[in-house]
């Protein structure tokens, strides 16, 4: 349960750091977002990342706890990776279609 | 000015320089690495596939307790052992269901092996009477030391290639100059690009595994690796005897007495350590001049939930039963060892932190990967004829598809063999590891011989029907088919089943993606259109 909850914490986590970058806002928007929105989704990102480590940390301890963090992150930055992947497909396939 | 130009100049040679040194160092050791890495992977679930592997042993319903087990252990070690001035066997885990033990065999002559091991039945002490099957112990094993060549070449083979692994993380990083900028980048559909941006997904979401994998992984070797460190300071045997007790709860034998005396009761001391540890906390007890009244036991700590390797054990008087001392930690340096250590093995793991280790790993061994086709993808476009390439390209190519889509084949053989070798033949456990090595020898034969896109094709869906079809002959041959470990709840084997079926889903897409790739200008081969591929991303990409 700590390990999904931590989950769900970095994934939501990488997708505000995916949001804040130009490349993804230009795919999933068709446009830039302003300055102050980037910044805002970028902040929540980090501090989503900072949040998780502190909840696993709380309940697995410091040794455990990083381990466990670690393959949290790197699992959710690939599922964030792949859900990128399916959308941008999705929506090519989409706009393909008259 | 000028400084600002020289330092550009400068910075671009280095990332130029450092861009052959990944290319060159991951495709030297690329094979191996794929292959450790793969059979590392699967190995953080070596006791499911060792219980997989030995249908017969029935489910482990519940955790037997330590202390009986370990006493039926001895009195059969008694009988089978006698006169070894060395026992040591492991104890019942969650994950375990069988007990492994070995013995030093007393008066072995040189070139025979000094050790000799059994399993046992926890539930009778008696050996199992399972089929003979190295089991995932064989991935395991092959990880760092292979097979059919002394251990000790094999180790530092294994070492070789890590220390190549190594080079290629930290040069990758320092040619990878934008991870932050591309972190969630993929570009579909553009040939070199796109296989250049799943390498790097790969590589930069598991990179603190990866660079953790690969060091670990050389740590656990170290006193191999660097010898001359420890052979410097510690000179006399006492100070060797000290420092090996900071790395290991591995007693050594004392000159023994010859004085015949009986060993105390060794549950008893294995219920002083499960008073002091926690009832299924005890990991091994390792016995040394049993019989004699030198004899001395120690219980050490189980692995789980501490993220440390050190040593932590009890040592017993072998004859009275009294504690003598107790090890609870060890020096700075040694620690930092044993951290490293239990980080590579991850034996501390639940559940859940196995599948992410395991997730992760696979994600690394898929990076090795990329790394390999890579390299063809991005010369084939160069090729003059890509019908006809030259020598170096047509061997890494073969190569590739026999490391890679062999080694499925060759992995799924071993666990064919498992099920259909007949149960009575001699080294029944070697058969199974020929199986292995024949498969994985006919792959590469196959490559040789065969187109390489339609080698690539018709392999992955061999691995695909092998992979498909497992959970089938384990139905068939054993009473332990899907559906009735489903019933009754024995996760380990259902699980092992549609981990089947899962890897079978994954080859089959990659088979079925390697299919609809049509080159439109060039005949032949796995070319992805590159013409996409814009020259000033080409440089960038290198």
């Amino acid at each position: 349960m700590t390990h999904l909850l931590s989950i769900v914490f970095c994934l939501m986590a990488f997708a505000c750091l995916a949001v804040s970058m130009d490349r993804h806002q230009m795919m999933l928007f068709g446009r830039a977002l302003r300055a102050g929105q980037t910044r805002g989704f970028r902040i929540a990102g980090w501090c989503g990342l900072v949040l998780a480590l502190r909840f696993i940390v709380d309940y697995q301890g410091w040794a455990l706890g990083l381990v466990s963090y670690s393959g949290c992150t790197s699992v959710s930055a690939g599922i964030v990776f792949g859900g990128l992947i399916v959308y941008e497909r999705l929506s090519a396939r989409r706009s393909h279609q008259p | 000015m000028r400084s600002a130009r020289d330092s550009k100049a400068k910075g671009r040679g280095i990332r130029q320089s450092m861009s052959d040194l990944h290319t060159w160092a991951g495709l030297l050791a690329g094979w191996i690495l794929y292959a450790m890495f793969l059979t590392g992977t699967v190995s953080y679930f070596k006791d499911e596939t060792s219980q997989w592997m030995r249908p017969e042993q029935a489910q482990q319903r519940d955790m037997p307790d330590a202390a009986l087990v370990a006493q039926r252990v001895v009195e059969t070690l008694g009988k089978i052992a006698a006169g070894s001035t060395q026992w040591s066997f492991a104890l019942p885990d969650e994950r375990t269901s069988v007990i492994d033990s070995f013995w030093r065999t007393p008066g072995a002559s040189k070139g025979k092996r000094a050790f000799e091991s059994a399993r046992f039945d926890p539930v009778t002490g008696e050996r199992t009477t399972a089929r003979e099957t190295l089991g995932g112990e064989f991935f395991y094993r092959f990880h760092f030391q292979f097979y059919y060549m002394p251990v000790l070449w094999g180790r530092w083979l294994a070492g070789l290639c890590a220390m190549f692994m190594l080079v290629a993380i930290v040069s990758g990083v320092i040619t990878h100059k934008k991870i932050f900028v591309d972190f969630f980048t993929f570009r579909w559909g553009k040939g070199q690009r796109s296989w250049l941006d799943a390498h790097n997904a790969l590589s930069v979401f598991g990179l603190p595994f990866h660079a953790m994998i690969t060091y670990t992984g050389l740590v656990t070797l170290m006193a191999m690796y660097m010898p001359w460190g420890a052979q410097t300071a510690f000179r006399t045997p006492a100070e060797r005897a000290a420092m090996t007790s900071q790395l290991s709860a591995f007693i050594q034998p004392r000159e023994s007495s010859g004085q015949n005396a009986p060993l105390a009761p060794v549950d008893a001391m294995v219920r002083e350590a499960q008073a002091r540890w926690g009832r299924d906390k005890v990991g091994r007890v390792t016995i040394t001049n049993p019989g004699d009244s030198t004899a001395r036991v120690a219980v050490s700590r189980g692995e789980a939930s501490r993220v440390s390797m050190s040593p932590q054990y009890m040592l017993f008087d072998g004859v009275t039963g009294k504690l003598i001392e107790v090890k609870d930690s060890v020096g700075g340096a040694a620690e930092t060892r044993g951290v490293l250590y239990a980080l590579h093995l991850g034996r501390f793991s639940d559940m859940q932190l196995r599948w992410l280790y395991f997730i992760v790993s696979l994600a690394g061994t898929a990076m090795v990967g990329t790394g390999l086709v890579m390299w063809t993808v991005k010369r084939r476009q160069k090729l003059a004829d890509p019908a006809r390439p030259y020598v170096g390209f047509w061997l890494v190519e073969r190569l590739n598809i026999a490391s890679i889509a062999g080694l499925s084949i060759a992995m799924t053989s071993f666990l064919w063999g498992n099920r259909l070798l007949p149960l009575g033949i001699a080294a029944r456990d070697d058969a199974e590891v020929n199986v292995f090595f024949a498969m994985w020898g006919a792959t590469l034969l196959y490559a040789f011989v065969r187109p390489a896109r339609r080698a690539w094709i018709e392999l992955l869906w061999l691995a695909t029907a092998m992979l498909a079809f497992v959970p089938a002959l384990n139905a068939l041959t054993t009473n332990r088919p899907l559906w009735r470990s489903i019933a009754q709840g024995d996760w380990v084997f259902a699980g092992f089943d549609l981990m089947m079926w899962a890897f079978a889903l994954l080859h089959a897409a990659l088979a079925i993606r390697v299919t609809r790739h049509r080159p439109r200008t060039k005949p032949v081969g796995k070319r992805i259109a590159a013409r996409a591929v814009m020259p000033e991303r080409e440089k960038e990409s290198a």
